[in-house]
Order: structure tokens, then C-alpha cells, then sequence
């Protein structure tokens, strides 16, 4: 073996296959104009927001006393001043979950949102609530156009007698019932009843003889971040979506990058073999150059995915401050468990792609390849929730499968024992070994076949000729 | 090579080949197709192995020791098609172990020479099957091998293209390269080569000089073409010497007794019948090869005695000497 000839190989099937501007677009600039695009699509959705509410809240106050609280509550100065104080609290908590441009960016997206005004208009307290709704209904028939937006009758409220003083001590307190006009935006309704419920509240505090402030205080506790005790001491209490997600985009970042090597390998395997330009290559270099310097190439096409989304999954953590989800052990492990599963994945693509004189026919033989590559989708499930079951553990130990499987139970909460990771490695390597001494065999063969595609029987009869 | 045998499954296709060629000599390997010739030139660049026999290639014990000072010419054609043609000249020379200080300049030479330096940032795919054969052969010899083989060189090639590269070829001759070549354009192999080596159902039936064959299938024919319109095939034949006389294509076919001058003969013809032209039948390649091919039943090719010359192809490939006759 001639490393000079290998890496010169490599380095071609590398270049040819990821200095191309398809692969950089499709693999490299469509997950980062995605990773992009989403503040931007939050902003988008955020600006497209219909235009705040505007107008006349009139308030059928029977009990008398609700008004004046509801009147100051709902005031525009009020409202706007609370609806700030929402949108700084809300950057606040993006800041801590996702740094400071996150923050930055809620406290843009809420800016667009734009604050209702109302104009809170008490009626007669014996007024017939059927005319005042009447007034809703009529200026939405008529449709004319009001001088003044503000004219415009958002809603009716009539509020009970005996909504904040008991009638009688035998009895409840009253309530409230509000009208409003369709199609209004969830965030005005909500400011109404919102208000209604707190002057309400307020009245009855008041007249109860309690004092507002104690109470808020007795009904408050602080919240503390809870955390999960393991053996080495404490960590942050994993969500439910937290276990699953990062097993999961492990396994998926597993296959893509074993995937997209492999596929890639079998292309350009069957175009060197349909050009006819491996004969040249075969006066230049040896089968197993060939295929060495190939499996090289589509592996640095491969890492150069992992490290690319890597980096780009390890900013996500950084950003949302839960880098603590991942370990260095976990990122070194998958890189590991990648060239396993890459190389096994690899001998059989270089072989098939050796064996057959087009694409389609490769198809017959990849069939069974890809059902392999499922079986870890399958496994997904069980193997998250109970990574370290008699079902994970063997599974871990039946190459090809195995990697991916791995690599769901090191990324999850409950990583194997050391030694078993150990073990599982040595059985892969062993796999690999013997994935490439079957692939080379075939290659060799397979290269200067031309004519009918091979069966299972035939590859075996070739492996026993080489 | 040394009886060198190769099957695939039941098909021998080649059986027990015993050959050397010299440093700096330029051999032709002919044959018909499927003859075993593509076989033994890819055993030769140890693309395949022989299941029995030996060879060395350079002095060592086989090619795959000496690839880098072998250019190859396959008979499939093959280019990446989406590089670029200095590219793939470069990759070529680079795996073939050339550094790639200067190698530019070198593709760029050579592409000129063969009048493509204007397609040199074009991908290949661009280029016709002749520009494609071209760029290919600069890939066989820029790397400056000791031993060039080509495989079916000139097919596919307009006449023009197949005089540039066989100056080409000769070129590297002189340079004192060995070449090898296969072709089945007899023409080629006779224009080019000094040694020619027949292979046929994946047996060598010729190992020879040009010369040498040239002679050995001396026909003895004379041609003559009569002043007289008319048969004049009686007079011909009372001529002494003269074995049999037939007619073809409006002129006499003369065969001579074995051991007859050719020069005596032709006087001896001239003083008995009054004619306008007479000449010694020269054998083509393409005679022979014919010839072999068709076992001797291949009608007009030759106009002699098919069994005589037989046996004078069997004595050639020494072990069937007791067939001679």
C-alpha cells in the first residue's frame, strides 16, 4: 500500500465531492440560511400582526363601586405602560435561555405588537343593556366609516349587583358579563376580562377589609430550579423533551453523516466503474489503494458534515445555556461511533457500488443495506426511555446497528458503564475489519466486471476467487 | 511471461503465453476480437492476475511494483467527466507519483502539442471521443514511463489524428520507450511496429519480426498482367518452375515450385508471354492475419496453397513442428 497514492485518491474524491457547489449549498448553506431564517420568520409573523384594537368599552356598572377601578386599569397610559413592563420581562427570560441576542430579539418581535387604547364609557346605572348591545350590532350593519376610530364599540360589560359586596351573607358574590364584537384580537379580550377580574377582585378586597399587598404576598413562593441527584452529585433536572432530543438529533446526525459519506461513495464508485476510468486508475494505483483512498475521501466528506452540525447543535446549547447536556466524553464517543459506523457502512457501499455497471442496478442491492439502516429508527424508542435495558445492551453489540444505537444510550441521561462502551468498540472494530477485507475482495473483482449485475451468490462465488 | 494462463469461470482466456520483449523495442499485439489480447495487457499492468505462469514487468516480479513507470492506454476509454481536462492530466501525473511542482507548464506543452491547449479548463465531458483518446494518451505518457502500452490506440480516431499519433508513438520509440500496442488495424501495426505477436483464442500463434513473417509467408506468387487480353494461363504454366497459374481479378496469380527464383522466374515469364505488368506478391499483415484467423478458408485472401501456408504458420510457433510439412 502506497500512502502517497491513497491520499492523492482521498483528496480527489473529497474535493469532487465536496467542493462542488451542490454539496456546499445542500449540505452547509441550507442549515445555516434555516438557522437564519427563524428570528427572522419570528419577526415576520410578529410585524404581520392585525393592527391593535381601537375603541369605546361601555360598562353597565350596577354594583356602582367596579367602575373606577376598571376605568384607571383599562386607561390607555396604563395599559401601554403594562403591556412595556410584559415585553421587558419577556427579553429578560430570553436572555437567560437563549443570551442576549435571543432577548434582543423578543423585545423587537414585541414591539410590533401594538397596544389597544380604550375609551371606558360608564352608563346609567338602570340602562337597558339590550339597546346598548343594539349599538355594536348597528354600527357593524350600517358599515360607515366613523369619524373617530374611537367610536368604535368594542365591547359591552355588565357587572352584578352584588358582584363585589354580597347582597347577604348566605349568599355568593355576583358576577360580570361581558359582549364583545367579533374578530377582535386575543390580546384585547384578554386585557378586558383580565381588567374586569381585577377591579372586581380589588372591590371585593376592599370591602372584606383585607389588605391587596398581603395577600399578594402570602399567595407568592419563589420558584427554584429543581435538580436531579446522580452519582457524581447534582445537575439540573432533565425536561421530558430534553432526554429525548438529544439522543435523538444524535442518532439523526449519525446517520445523516454515515449516510451521506456512503451514498456519496457509491456514486462515485459506479461513475469511475460506468466511465471506464477505473482501468486507468487500476494502471495508476492498486484495487485496494482505490478503495482505501476512497473511504478516506467520503469520511472527510462526512466529518465535515458532524463537525458542521456539531458546532452548530453545540451553539444551540450554548445559547439556550444547557450545554450542560452534553459532555466532551459524549462529543468524542460520537465521532468514534461515527468512523465505526462509516466504515462498516462504507465496505458495503464500496462493494456494491464495485459489483453493479449503473445505478438501478444498485438499487437491488441496496435494498437490503438500507432495511439495516432502519432497524436503529425502530429501536429509537425503547432505547431512549431505558437505555440500559437487556434489549439496549444486546442491541449495542450486533454490528452494523450498533453504533447507532450506541449512540443514543451514551447521549442519554443514563450512559452505559465505561467498560461495556469499551466492549462494544472492540466487537465494531472487529466488524470493520472484517466489513473491509469482504469489501476489498468484491472490489477487486467487481471493478472490471462489466455485464450482468452479481446476486448474493455470485459475490460470494468472488470472494472466494480474490 | 512465461506460459501464462488465464480463465474467467470456464472461459480460458488466455492459454499458456511465453513472451519477451526487449527493452526499447516497439511490438504490436493483433489478434481478432476476444482473441485474449486486452487480457494479456492488463495481466502485463497486473490489473489482472494470472491463475498460472509467471511474468516480470521491468525486472521486477510484477507491475504492481513498477506501475509508475508504465504508461497504460486501456481499451475502455475513461475520463472523469465533470473535471477538468489540465485537472484530470494533473491527478493522473500526481498518482502516477510526479510532484506537482511543474506539472502545469508540462500538461499545458503537451495538450498544445496535440492541439488542445484551448480545451485545458473545459470539463471533459465537453470533448469529442477523439479529443477525450487524445487527452487520455497524454495521461500515459506524461509521467515519462520506460514502458508505454497502448490498447487499441488509434480507434476512433480521423485520419489526421491517427498521423499525429503515430508520430507521436514513434516519437517515444526513438526516445528508446518501450511500446506495446494492440490494434486489428493491420496497416497501423505494419506502419509502426518491428515485432508483431498474433494472439488467437487466447493462444500466441505469431512472435516475430516484420520481416521475418514477411518472408516466412512469402507466397511465391508473381502477379502479371498479360499485354494480350485473353487466357493466357498455358504459357504461363509451360514456364519452368511455374506450379500452378489461375486468374484473379483480370490478371495471373503465378504460384512457383518451392526453392524457385522469384527474379529467374519473372525473365523467364516475360520472354514467354508478352505483358504490361509484372510483381512480386508481397504478404500484407492483413493476409496473415486473415489467414490465421480463418484457418485458411478465407477465400481470395491469399491466392496460394492454404495448407502449405499453415504449415508455415505452425512451424513458427515451434512446438507443432512435426505438422510441417
Amino acid at each position: 500500500m502506497n500512502f502517497t497514492k491513497i491520499i492523492r485518491v482521498a483528496g480527489r474524491e473529497f474535493a469532487s465531492t465536496a467542493m462542488t457547489k451542490g454539496f456546499i449549498i445542500g449540505a452547509l448553506v441550507v442549515p445555516a440560511v434555516m438557522a437564519a431564517l427563524i428570528p427572522l420568520i419570528v419577526i415576520l409573523s410578529a410585524s404581520a400582526q392585525p393592527s391593535a384594537d381601537k375603541g369605546t368599552i361601555y360598562v353597565l356598572d350596577r354594583s356602582s363601586e367596579v367602575f373606577e377601578d376598571l376605568s384607571h386599569r383599562l386607561s390607555p397610559e396604563t395599559v401601554r405602560e403594562r403591556w412595556e413592563d410584559r415585553a421587558k420581562r419577556a427579553s429578560e427570560f430570553a436572555k437567560g435561555m437563549m443570551g442576549n441576542s435571543g432577548g434582543e430579539q423578543i423585545e423587537n418581535a414585541m414591539s410590533f405588537i401594538k397596544t389597544p387604547e380604550f375609551r371606558i364609557i360608564p352608563t346609567a346605572p338602570d340602562a337597558d343593556i339590550e339597546e346598548i348591545k343594539a349599538e355594536i350590532r348597528d354600527q357593524m350593519v350600517s358599515g360607515v366609516e366613523l369619524d373617530d376610530p374611537m367610536y368604535k364599540v368594542l365591547a359591552v360589560v355588565e357587572v352584578d349587583i352584588d358582584a363585589a359586596k354580597k347582597a347577604n351573607e348566605s349568599e355568593g358574590y355576583g358576577s360580570y358579563q361581558t359582549f364583545f364584537r367579533p374578530k377582535l384580537n386575543e390580546e384585547t379580550v384578554g386585557e378586558i376580562e383580565s381588567g374586569i377580574r381585577w377591579s372586581i377582585r380589588e372591590r371585593r378586597y376592599e370591602n372584606a377589609g383585607l389588605d391587596r399587598t398581603q395577600i399578594a404576598e402570602l399567595a407568592s413562593i419563589d420558584e427554584r430550579e429543581s435538580k436531579e441527584i446522580t452519582e457524581e452529585g447534582e445537575r439540573k433536572e432533565s425536561s421530558e423533551i430534553a432526554t429525548f432530543l438529544i439522543p435523538v438529533a444524535s442518532l439523526v446526525l449519525l446517520i445523516i453523516a454515515t449516510m451521506t459519506g456512503g451514498q456519496y461513495l457509491l456514486t462515485t464508485t459506479i461513475e469511475e466503474k460506468s466511465n471506464r476510468v477505473v482501468e486507468v486508475l487500476l494502471s495508476a494505483c492498486s484495487p485496494m489503494e482505490l478503495m482505501t483512498g476512497k473511504i478516506v475521501g467520503q469520511m472527510g466528506v462526512g466529518l465535515s458534515l458532524l463537525v458542521v452540525y456539531n458546532s452548530v447543535g453545540i451553539a444551540a446549547l450554548i445559547a439556550f445555556n444547557r450545554l450542560d447536556m452534553i459532555s466532551g466524553q459524549t462529543i468524542i464517543l460520537f465521532f468514534i461511533f461515527f468512523l465505526l459506523a462509516y466504515f462498516m457502512l462504507a465496505s458495503m457501499m464500496a462493494a456494491i457500488g464495485s459489483a453493479v455497471n449503473d445505478m438501478r442496478e444498485a438499487q437491488s442491492l441496496m435494498t437490503p443495506v438500507m432495511l439495516v439502516m432502519m432497524i436503529p429508527y425502530f429501536f429509537f424508542m425503547p432505547v431512549v426511555r431505558a437505555p440500559n435495558s437487556m434489549l439496549s445492551t444486546v442491541t449495542s453489540f450486533i454490528p452494523p446497528i450498533s453504533p447507532f444505537i450506541m449512540i443514543m444510550r451514551v447521549s442519554s441521561t443514563d450512559p452505559p458503564p465505561p467498560l461495556q462502551i469499551a466492549a462494544v468498540i472492540l466487537v465494531n472494530m472487529v466488524a470493520v475489519v472484517a466489513f473491509l477485507w469482504f469489501a476489498a475482495k468484491v472490489f477487486r473483482v467487481g471493478l472490471l466486471m462489466y455485464g450482468k449485475p452479481p446476486n448474493l451468490r455470485t459475490l460470494i462465488k468472488w470472494i472466494r476467487m480474490a | 511471461m512465461n506460459s501464462v494462463r488465464k480463465t474467467f469461470g470456464r472461459k480460458v482466456a488466455v492459454e499458456g503465453i511465453d513472451l519477451s520483449i526487449p527493452q526499447g523495442s516497439i511490438y504490436g499485439f493483433i489478434g481478432p476480437n476476444g482473441a485474449g489480447k486486452t487480457t494479456t495487457i492488463r495481466m502485463i499492468m497486473s490489473i489482472l492476475f494470472p491463475d498460472s505462469g509467471e511474468l516480470s514487468v521491468l525486472g521486477k516480479k510484477s507491475a504492481v511494483e513498477s506501475k509508475d513507470r508504465i504508461g497504460y492506454l486501456p481499451e475502455e476509454r475513461g475520463v472523469y467527466k465533470k473535471m477538468k481536462v489540465a485537472n484530470f492530466l494533473i491527478y493522473m501525473a500526481r498518482l502516477k507519483g510526479l510532484d506537482s511542482a511543474g506539472l502545469k507548464p508540462k500538461v499545458m506543452e503537451w495538450l498544445e502539442r496535440v492541439e488542445l491547449a484551448d480545451v485545458a479548463k473545459k470539463k471533459c465531458e465537453e470533448l469529442s471521443k477523439g479529443m477525450q483518446q487524445k487527452v487520455q494518451f497524454i495521461a500515459s505518457v506524461l509521467h515519462e514511463p520506460d514502458l508505454i502500452i497502448l490498447d487499441e490506440p488509434f480507434s476512433g480516431l480521423d485520419p489526421v489524428n491517427m498521423r499525429l499519433l503515430r508520430d507521436l508513438i514513434n516519437e517515444q520509440h526513438t526516445a528508446g520507450k518501450t511500446v506495446i500496442f494492440s490494434t486489428h488495424v493491420m496497416q497501423q501495426a505494419e506502419s509502426i511496429c518491428d515485432h508483431i505477436i498474433m494472439i488467437h483464442e487466447g493462444k500466441k500463434v505469431l512472435d516475430d519480426t516484420l520481416g521475418t513473417i514477411r518472408s516466412r509467408f512469402d507466397p511465391r506468387a508473381i502477379h502479371v498482367e498479360a499485354a494480350n487480353a485473353g487466357n493466357q494461363s498455358q504459357a504461363i504454366s509451360a514456364v519452368p518452375g511455374v506450379a500452378s497459374v489461375r486468374i484473379h481479378e483480370g490478371h495471373h496469380v503465378v504460384t512457383l515450385d518451392e526453392g524457385m527464383d522469384k527474379q529467374q522466374a519473372m525473365q523467364s515469364i516475360i520472354t514467354a508471354v508478352p505483358i504490361s505488368k509484372i510483381e512480386i506478391k508481397r504478404p500484407t499483415l492483413e493476409d496473415v492475419f486473415i489467414e490465421i484467423v480463418t484457418g485458411g478458408h478465407s477465400g481470395d485472401a491469399m491466392d496460394t496453397d492454404h495448407e502449405q501456408v499453415r504449415a508455415k504458420l505452425l512451424a513458427g510457433s515451434k512446438e507443432t513442428q512435426e505438422v510441417a510439412s
